[in-house]
């Protein structure tokens, strides 16, 4: 008992230290997939696609159609629910902090969106500095069957709530980042981008402790 | 007034027939529930904050020659406008809510209500499409409407069916949800103390708070019965705090919720 | 272990949540006094305790010697799983009390493997001849606090528990860890699922703010009774 224990435990902490990108990145694969398996109580995407439509829909009627204050308000919608949002993953997943910005997109995008959306983005375009790049959502469960009229097209960021959320939890841990749609197939780009760009690390707030 | 529990007998054909749409069910593709329930909980501070901003902008930024102009610009802005980087402004406070004079308040009721008439019209297209062979719509009366709703739209969105469902057979009916999903977190700050014996110290004031977060699934029935032909002006529907059973008290939210439906033309019921 | 008491503690220092676990016990020789009487701290002590701790927990990240720090990278700091601490065992457990989630955490625990602990250099465990409190600290800055009646023997770097006969320590990777102390950190981190399971998700909770719900009380308690 004791014995496999202590094996599965240097797996564990291997895995999560080792030098090889492709060994982390294995590891939040499994780990996010595993989490999203066995430990998540799950709902139908239709009525959540569907639930987020009528939303945007009745901030269009409200805000007469004022697009820039729709994304203003679906942002921080999203920021309110990522600061909450945060902790859950984080007991979930227990995660050490990333020591970089590459670990950190890994997490986004293999653990957090997989356990939340059930999807794994891509991951590209990072600046020479490694302290921006681009999440790119090959499938976007927010806006299955979703087609928006004309003025709405130029000016709308349908899905600007993930980036309220993204915004968030990021915060919450201490990295404060700016978080935007760059393209939107829903705009008629040829793919669906969000960019995360890191501001600074705010290190008067990383717990003591933890160094 | 006459009884009716919402469950119903069913033959080995149908329950077979029942396993087989859960089956189908568990086949569509899923989202965490728990990210479902808390976009469902941001609808209402974000339509009281929708209320603040309207109440703080004057009408006139919304005209159309505003809309026109930014559109011109909007070459040159397009790009520009991104997120704040800043989150000084982004925080809700639901407390907020309190402040709010009974115009506003009243507005946010209707935001809300309205996002939940516009959620159930599409839940009934959602459960017409999912090939669940137990609804047959064309043959349905109001009390099967009912019944509908009890059972498929609660189960779909709450995750569990209407505890039950009283009605007077003329067009009244009463669904009781003893703990409605959304509210059963809910933990209302108190200013006054608490009362160790008595645990259901919950003030009116406390519950006024809760108030639009029943309107939602309230726009939900009203859209559903909107969807299978009965119009918004002929539905009162309308939500009220009722007491819970001894043996349910100590679980989640300390009130339960009455639904109280009622139709208004006569001719339109069976 | 007997677990005395649960604190929470925000990240500014400031006590969001006290629960006190001690039934009162009177005294069977003198029924005036009873045996809660030594730990009745009222609610200014407690901040105070809180915030001192907060302040020590700081200092002891500090004062960590300088060598250590930079020789540091070679301590493992995962946490093992321990099967099952503060649920329902399914081995002990008749098949149909068995619960199949806790909260949204679905299973019949609430994680099963083991964990990297944040708290890498500030307090983890303080002990006199009387208890032994455990503090687990989140990426968020939380703290979790555990006090418990269960004497830790002094010299020896490994916790004695009497219901933890066996292996008391385990050797990974040349560290001793503490079985005691172990447990607590799988404790805590329960309490933590909790915390984000029932206070998160109430959109009538303020961050940083006292919690009042008493379903996290329920859920806390529920831990707290299934401890052997």
């Amino acid at each position: 008992m004791s014995k496999s224990r202590s094996s599965s435990l240097s797996a564990h902490a291997a895995a999560l230290s080792s030098k090889s990108t492709a060994n982390q990145s294995k590891f939040f694969k499994t780990l996010g997939e595993d989490i999203w398996k066995n430990k998540i109580e799950k709902i139908n995407a239709e009525l959540f696609v569907m639930t987020y439509g009528v939303i945007v829909q009745q901030l269009c009627q409200d805000l007469n159609n004022d697009y820039i204050k729709i994304n203003e308000n679906l942002f921080s919608m999203g920021y309110n629910i990522g600061v909450r949002l945060i902790e859950d993953f984080l007991a979930r997943t227990a995660l050490p902090r990333c020591p970089n910005m590459t670990m950190t997109s890994e997490v986004i995008s293999k653990v957090a969106f997989k356990i939340f959306l059930n999807i794994t983005p891509q991951i590209e375009n990072w600046n020479t500095n490694r302290d921006s790049f681009s999440i790119i959502l090959t499938e976007n469960p927010l806006t299955e069957f979703v087609e928006l009229p004309q003025d709405a097209m130029k000016q709308l960021w349908y899905s600007n709530i993930i980036c309220g959320v993204l915004k968030g939890a990021l915060e919450m841990v201490q990295l404060d980042c700016d978080v935007n749609f760059m393209t939107d197939v829903l705009r008629g780009d040829l793919t669906t981008e969000i960019k995360i760009k890191l501001n600074k690390i705010l290190k008067d707030e990383i717990p003591l402790g933890e160094d | 007034m006459p009884h009716q529990r919402n469950s119903s007998i069913q033959n080995p054909e149908a329950l077979e027939r029942q396993r087989q749409y859960e089956l189908f069910q568990e086949s569509l593709p899923k989202v965490n529930a728990l990210v479902y329930q808390m976009l469902l909980n941001e609808i209402i501070p974000l339509s009281s904050h929708v209320e603040n901003q309207l109440q703080t902008i004057p009408m006139e930024e919304f005209s159309e020659d505003q809309t026109e102009s930014q559109l011109k610009d909007l070459s040159l802005e397009e790009k520009q406008v991104s997120n704040p980087s800043s989150s000084d402004q982004l925080i809700y406070k639901l407390s907020q809510l309190a402040d709010e004079d009974e115009n506003e308040f009243n507005n946010t009721l209707k935001r809300v209500r309205d996002i939940g008439i516009k959620l159930g019209t599409r839940l009934t297209n959602l459960l017409v499409f999912t090939n669940n062979v137990n609804l047959n719509f064309k043959e349905m009366d109001l009390l099967l409407i009912m019944k509908f709703i009890c059972r498929d739209v609660w189960k779909q969105i709450f995750g569990k069916q209407i505890d039950n469902l009283k009605t007077n057979h003329r067009g009244t009916f009463y669904l009781i949800d003893y703990d409605y999903a959304l509210i059963q977190d809910f933990c209302i700050e108190t200013n006054t103390i608490p009362s160790q014996l008595n645990e259901e110290v919950i003030t009116s004031k406390e519950l006024k708070l809760v108030e639009p977060f029943l309107e939602l699934p309230v726009g939900i029935i009203k859209g559903v019965l909107l969807s299978l032909g009965y119009p918004l002006e002929e539905v009162i529907c309308l939500a009220t705090f009722i007491d819970k059973p001894r043996e349910k008290i100590r679980n989640g939210f300390p009130k339960g919720i009455s639904f109280h439906v009622q139709i208004t033309k006569p001719n339109q019921q069976q | 272990m007997g677990i005395e008491a649960i604190l929470i503690i925000n990240k500014s220092g400031g006590l969001i949540y006290h629960r006190s676990f001690t039934s009162p016990q009177v005294d069977p020789s003198n029924p005036t006094i009873t045996s809660t009487t030594k730990h009745t701290l009222n609610s200014n002590d407690l901040l105070i305790l809180a915030s001192t701790l907060h302040s020590v927990f700081a200092i002891s990240s500090q004062i960590t010697p300088k060598a250590l720090q930079l020789s540091q990278s070679n301590i493992n700091y995962t946490i093992p799983y321990h099967p099952y601490v503060g649920v329902a065992n399914p081995q002990t457990t008749p098949k149909n009390n068995m619960p199949t989630k806790y909260g949204s955490f679905k299973g019949d625990d609430y994680f099963k493997e083991p964990f990297h602990n944040w708290n890498k250099s500030g307090l983890k465990q303080l002990s006199t001849d009387q208890f032994t409190m455990y503090i687990y600290q989140t990426m968020t800055g939380l703290k979790f606090v555990a006090i418990s009646s269960s004497v830790l023997p002094s010299g020896t770097g490994s916790g004695e528990n009497n219901n933890n006969a066996g292996a008391n320590t385990v050797n990974i990777n040349g560290s001793q860890y503490n079985m005691g102390s172990q447990i607590a950190d799988n404790l805590l981190r329960k309490v933590y699922c909790v915390y984000s399971d029932y206070v998160m998700k109430d959109p009538f909770y303020s961050l940083e703010m006292p919690i009042k719900s008493d379903l996290f009380d329920d859920r806390v308690k529920s831990l707290i009774d299934h401890l052997l």
